[in-house]
């Protein structure tokens, strides 16, 4: 993302000033020490089945280096380390027609109902001929100027025009690359080209990358290719124990699971690198961190105790979801917010709304999504602390965070326009898809514990957190979200085993994961928040409880030169999953090569309430059955009365695999390290 | 009053027999066990120090030959070249510790000890007549002075090599440490550290310093007091920045795709109560021990900038040190899995009978196939670093694990420091491995 403003940068530049300081001034006293440095240089070439090509074919370098003192006086140890990552992604280049500055398209679809809707709104008999002839194929955020007949029809919010800054040009559907719309639900476009060679849709200071921050991801206005740089020290006590300290841009990782994050959600990650897949040590985003440990060693009946307190001083960062347009785009979240963000600022054509057949053009700040509220959270800073240690061969964690989601809430609720009435009146219209982009501040407790069974020859490993303050999009609520408590956990069991048929010499890890989340204020029924009864389940569109399970069976052979092995997943509730087999090969001590394919499997897209059946502009949105009736109630907001789709917030029962469901991939990554 | 002493006799007499006793000691028995080569040199028929034996004698010395060198020998793998056989006395304090508490040690009836302190537990002769004789002497090797009280072995280069050509397919270079919480006789405290709530025995901690693919990855064992409580044992996992518990009863897993397992480390790594022992006999053997400062060193695979240097290697594969080796008194032990779906079939360990260290092990599959030799070179503390002078151990300065069946080997180059220096108890802690780890 664009750096708009230097000043919550100050606390991280002034930290990394004293730590080049510190290097420069060092008392000559201090003995040098060794110095380590390697680093890597590697291309991952990865491409998509279903006709979308190549996804990505990064080139990478990083350095790492470290430097040790010997000191002397109050600190019995202090070192130094940094990480230097960059890269180009040539992706953007060499299949720019799919992702990059030629992509997109104009979009077309059918609308049968246009002419008995139009008529509807003109005189509010559908019944009675258009004053325009029959629509065929009507092109998506065009002009339509009557008596044109070409076009969605625009409500009466937009004055008869849609935005001329909106044309049918270098735009996707939304959740196109998981459905073909077959279930009737809304559809929205959203433009697909970085934000320097078509701006719609961008979010200040939150998804707004150029072609050039898409291309070479580390080099922006936050320093990524810094990716870590801290000092550390250490000051002795006599009774043995010490006070420990880490200062600098780091990563801190609580927990004990591989791929979820329960307990390790200190720094923001960057989904946008390769999804859930990547190494989290690869996609976490290093942050400025203050990391002091109180490390006991064995205490009472402690093999081993420690205390740990963080506090983070460089400014707010969410996790990078990946905008609109890119290859990677978790959950299609930045597909949507992309969408969203274009009909807010210029108005946009929506399909299937407000019944299946039909397209009408939404005015300017009207549907959509205004802003990003960085501004309020990037004065936040996160701070927790860690009890850890060993007792009776137990290793065991208490953890307490306080912290700035990563994930992102939409909040409806913002003043917003009726499309349905000309002038702009910009008031909270309830239930109306008005939203801004919050992160909400949260409190995570938590515990971890790890051990070994001798009689299972398996180690175990558990970890639980209890979240509040987060929010989560409800239909049931006047502005389209509420908060829940969430609990969260984990089960893993490693067991090495021998399956001499297969390797007499090695055991295979067999590894299984078991994560659970529940929200504990979940709302889901089939009556309205007014008592009327609903078409599908109305309220909160993630799942009350769901489990996702993971199994890694993997091998090594030629002296573990030849790592082949199989991970999979399985999203219970989305009832999509993942396989992935794969191949590292160690050629010698300098090269490697690692070759995947990454299968999806299951049911892909799922469909939910999406908010078409409201009244959030009474009496224009009334259900028709109940404006033919002459129900009091057209004359009032009233939630949803559960008309569902894929879009837009389907994509949250789907889940992160669901949403990927056609996105089969081949990998390859060659690497050189020295 | 006669029927409550009646009751203590009996119950006195029920304890006695849950364990063996106590064996008694002389001092001649300290003298022989320590200080063999005083008044007495091993000899064989024909064999003269300083001679070389290779594929055209090696019949001749089948029986100062472990059965796989012999092998080796014979198919021209490897020259042998001998020297005199020399002292190589342990660490006074090891040995006024054996005096002063192996009288009160015994054998309990699951094979553990009771009673040990520090020093040598069973100083006496084994008496191929006893059928705890092998029970004692593994005994004697798990509870030895093989690396002192505290050791650092650092670089400690493994090499992973093809036999037949020679290449060298990957090389890991380590930093480890060694440290024995309890029975402690040179580095204070003495014996044991009083904090010691997990009652650990010894701590075995390594850092992989390269490869790349494998720098900072960490481990971490913890062996208890009690022998029949299996080790605990964790990971640090540099790519996942998180400490990782092992399956620590996997331990006949190769570790990071050598050819050692995990219970191969130091010859045996494993519970004693794991095996069952027998002692088979004492020959005279020609072993790796030799003064590291008067061997053809080489500055592969790195160049030290202390300008230490490493013993070489030779022969086929490049597997075999490059070391003279000189005649001694061993006994001879054989373990054998009490598991029945352990890998090995049993491990033939020849023990060092003055250091009690092991110098040569062959191990055969569960066809009884030879599977694997591992020799350990041992050098002189005195003729070594400067550090080392007067630790009185046998330090292990170059070892080889060769799979004759697989063709392959890996060799350990060592440079090894018997200090204290950094080796306390919070290094080897899981959260050093946090601390550490990056």
């Amino acid at each position: 993302m664009n750096l708009k403003s230097t000043s919550h940068f100050t606390a991280m530049q002034f930290v990394l000033a004293c730590i080049v300081a510190t290097l420069l001034f060092l008392p000559a006293a201090y003995a040098q020490e060794d110095v380590e440095f390697r680093g890597f240089i590697e291309n991952a070439t990865f491409v998509r089945t279903h006709g979308v090509g190549l996804t990505k074919s990064r080139t990478t370098l990083q350095l790492e280096l470290s430097k040790a003192w010997n000191p002397s006086g109050l600190f019995s140890e202090f070192s130094f380390s940094g990480t230097f990552r960059g890269s180009y992604d040539a992706v953007y280049d060499f299949n720019d027609t799919t992702f990059g500055k030629n992509s997109g398209r104009s979009v077309h679809f059918p609308a049968p109902g246009n002419p008995s809707f139009f008529s509807f709104l003109v005189d509010g008999n559908p019944f009675n001929p258009p004053p325009f002839p029959p629509s065929v194929d009507p092109v998506y955020a065009g002009i339509f100027p009557p008596p044109i007949a070409n076009g969605a029809i625009p409500l009466p919010g937009t004055g008869g025009n849609i935005s001329s800054g909106n044309p049918n040009e270098g735009l996707g559907l939304l959740g196109e690359d998981v459905h073909n719309f077959e279930n009737g639900g809304v559809v929205l476009a959203y433009p697909t080209r970085p934000c320097n060679i078509d701006s719609r849709g961008c979010i200040d200071g939150y998804m707004d990358d150029t072609l050039s921050d898409l291309r070479y991801q580390e080099f922006n206005g936050r320093w990524d290719f810094l990716r870590e740089l801290y000092v550390d020290a250490a000051i002795p006590f006599d009774s043995g124990s010490e006070l420990g300290f880490r200062i600098g841009r780091q990563q801190v990782v609580w927990g004990r699971t591989d791929l979820f994050r329960v307990l390790d959600v200190i720094n923001p990650v960057d989904f946008s690198r390769h999804n859930i897949y990547d190494e989290l040590e690869d996609i976490r985003i290093p942050m400025g961190i203050f990391n002091m440990e109180y490390r006991l060693g064995a205490k009472g009946p402690f093999e081993d105790l420690n205390f740990q307190g963080i506090y983070k001083f460089e400014n707010f960062r969410p996790n990078e979801l990946g905008q609109g347009g890119e290859p990677y785009a978790i959950l299609g979240a930045g597909n949507f917010f992309r969408a969203m963000k274009n009909c807010w600022d210029n108005g946009c054509t929506v399909w299937n709304f407000p019944v299946t057949g039909v397209a009408v053009e939404f005015p300017t700040q009207s549907l959509g999504i205004r802003q990003a509220n960085m501004s309020d959270a990037k004065d936040s800073h996160d701070w927790g602390f860690r009890m850890e240690g060993v007792i009776k061969g137990v290793g065991f964690s208490l953890n307490y965070l306080r912290y700035t989601s990563q994930m992102p809430s939409l909040r409806g609720g913002i003043d917003s326009d009726n499309p349905f009435t000309p002038g702009v009146e910009s008031q909270f219209h309830p239930y109306a898809l008005a939203f801004d982009i919050d992160f909400p501040r949260l409190s995570m407790v938590g515990a971890s514990a790890d051990f070994y069974l001798e009689s299972v020859k398996s180690a175990f490993r558990v970890e639980v957190a209890y979240t509040s303050g987060e929010e989560f999009p409800n239909t049931l609520e006047e502005r389209l979200f509420s908060e829940s408590n969430v609990v969260r956990w984990v089960i893993g069991i490693d067991r090495p085993t021998f399956i001499p048929f297969l390797n007499k010499n090695r055991a295979f890890l067999l590894s299984l994961q078991v994560f659970g989340q529940h929200l504990l204020d979940h709302e889901l029924q089939r009556i309205n928040a007014q008592g009327i009864p609903t078409l599908s389940n109305v309220g909160m569109v993630d799942w009350k409880n769901n489990y996702i399970a993971t199994f890694l069976f993997q091998g090594n052979y030629m002296n573990d030169r030849l790592t082949p092995q199989i991970l999979t997943a399985w999203d219970f509730k989305a009832g999509s999953g993942t396989i992935a087999p794969s191949v590292d090969w160690k050629i010698n001590n300098n090269w490697r090569l690692t070759a995947v394919i990454n299968f999806k499997v299951g049911d892909g897209a799922l469909a939910f309430d999406d908010n078409r059946a409201a009244n959030p502009y009474p009496p224009f949105t009334c259900a028709p059955p109940l404006a033919a009736a002459g129900s009091p109630i057209c004359g009032v907001p009233y939630s949803s009365l559960g008309a569902s789709g894929f879009e837009p917030i389907g994509r949250f029962r789907s889940g992160p695999i669901g949403m990927a469901i056609n996105e089969d991939e081949y990998q390859l990554t060659l690497r050189y390290r020295f | 009053m006669k029927q409550g002493i009646l009751k203590i006799v009996i119950i006195g007499m029920v304890g006695l027999s849950q364990t063996v006793a106590a064996d008694s000691f002389t001092d001649e028995d300290i003298n022989k066990s320590f200080y063999p080569y005083n008044d007495w040199t091993p000899t064989a028929d024909g064999y003269t120090p300083g001679m070389v034996i290779d594929q055209s004698n090696a019949d001749q010395f089948q029986a100062i030959l472990d059965e796989a060198m012999f092998r080796f020998v014979k198919d021209g793998w490897v020259t042998l070249r001998t020297a005199p056989t020399t002292d190589f006395p342990l660490s006074e304090d090891y040995v006024e510790a054996t005096r002063q508490y192996a009288g009160d040690v015994s054998l309990a009836e699951n094979g553990t000890l009771n009673n040990f302190v520090a020093g040598r537990a069973y100083p006496q002769e084994p008496n191929p007549d006893d059928p705890q004789a092998g029970q004692k002497l593994v005994w004697n090797y798990q509870y030895g002075f093989n690396s002192g009280d505290s050791e650092t072995i650092y670089p400690f280069w493994w090499t992973f090599r093809n036999v037949k050509t020679g290449k060298v397919e990957r090389q890991l270079k380590f930093e480890w440490h060694f440290l024995n919480f309890n029975h402690r006789v040179t580095f204070d405290p003495k014996p044991a550290y009083e904090e010691n709530p997990g009652a650990i025995y010894r701590g075995i901690y390594g850092i992989v310093k390269e490869p790349f693919d494998l720098a900072n990855t960490q481990i971490l064992i913890h062996r208890y007091q009690d022998d029949t409580k299996r080790d605990n044992a964790w990971l640090y996992v540099g790519f996942q920045r998180r400490v990782r518990r092992l399956a620590a009863g996997q331990i006949t897993d190769a570790f990071l795709g050598s050819d050692l397992m995990i219970e191969d480390f130091e010859g045996y790594n494993g519970k004693v109560t794991d095996y069952t022992w027998e002692y088979a006999g004492t020959r005279n053997l020609l072993l790796p021990f030799y003064y590291h400062n008067d061997m053809e060193l080489a500055d592969v695979p790195e160049k030290d900038p202390d300008g230490y240097k490493f013993i070489d290697v030779e022969g086929q594969g490049n597997c075999f040190p490059k070391v003279t080796y000189q005649l001694r008194k061993s006994f001879t032990l054989v373990g054998k899995p009490k598991d029945p779906n352990h890998p090995i079939g049993k491990r033939v360990i020849n023990l060092d009978s003055q250091t009690m260290t092991m110098a040569s092990l062959v191990t055969y599959d569960r066809k009884g196939d030879m599977w694997k030799w591992f020799p350990i070179g041992k050098a002189h503390s005195d003729h070594h670093l400067p550090v080392n002078e007067g630790k009185g151990v046998a330090l292990d300065d170059y070892a080889v694990v060769i799979d004759v069946q697989a063709n392959h080997c890996t060799t350990l180059q060592f440079k090894s420091q018997v200090t204290d220096d950094v080796n306390q108890p919070n290094l080897f802690s899981v959260q050093n491995l946090r601390k550490v780890g990056r």
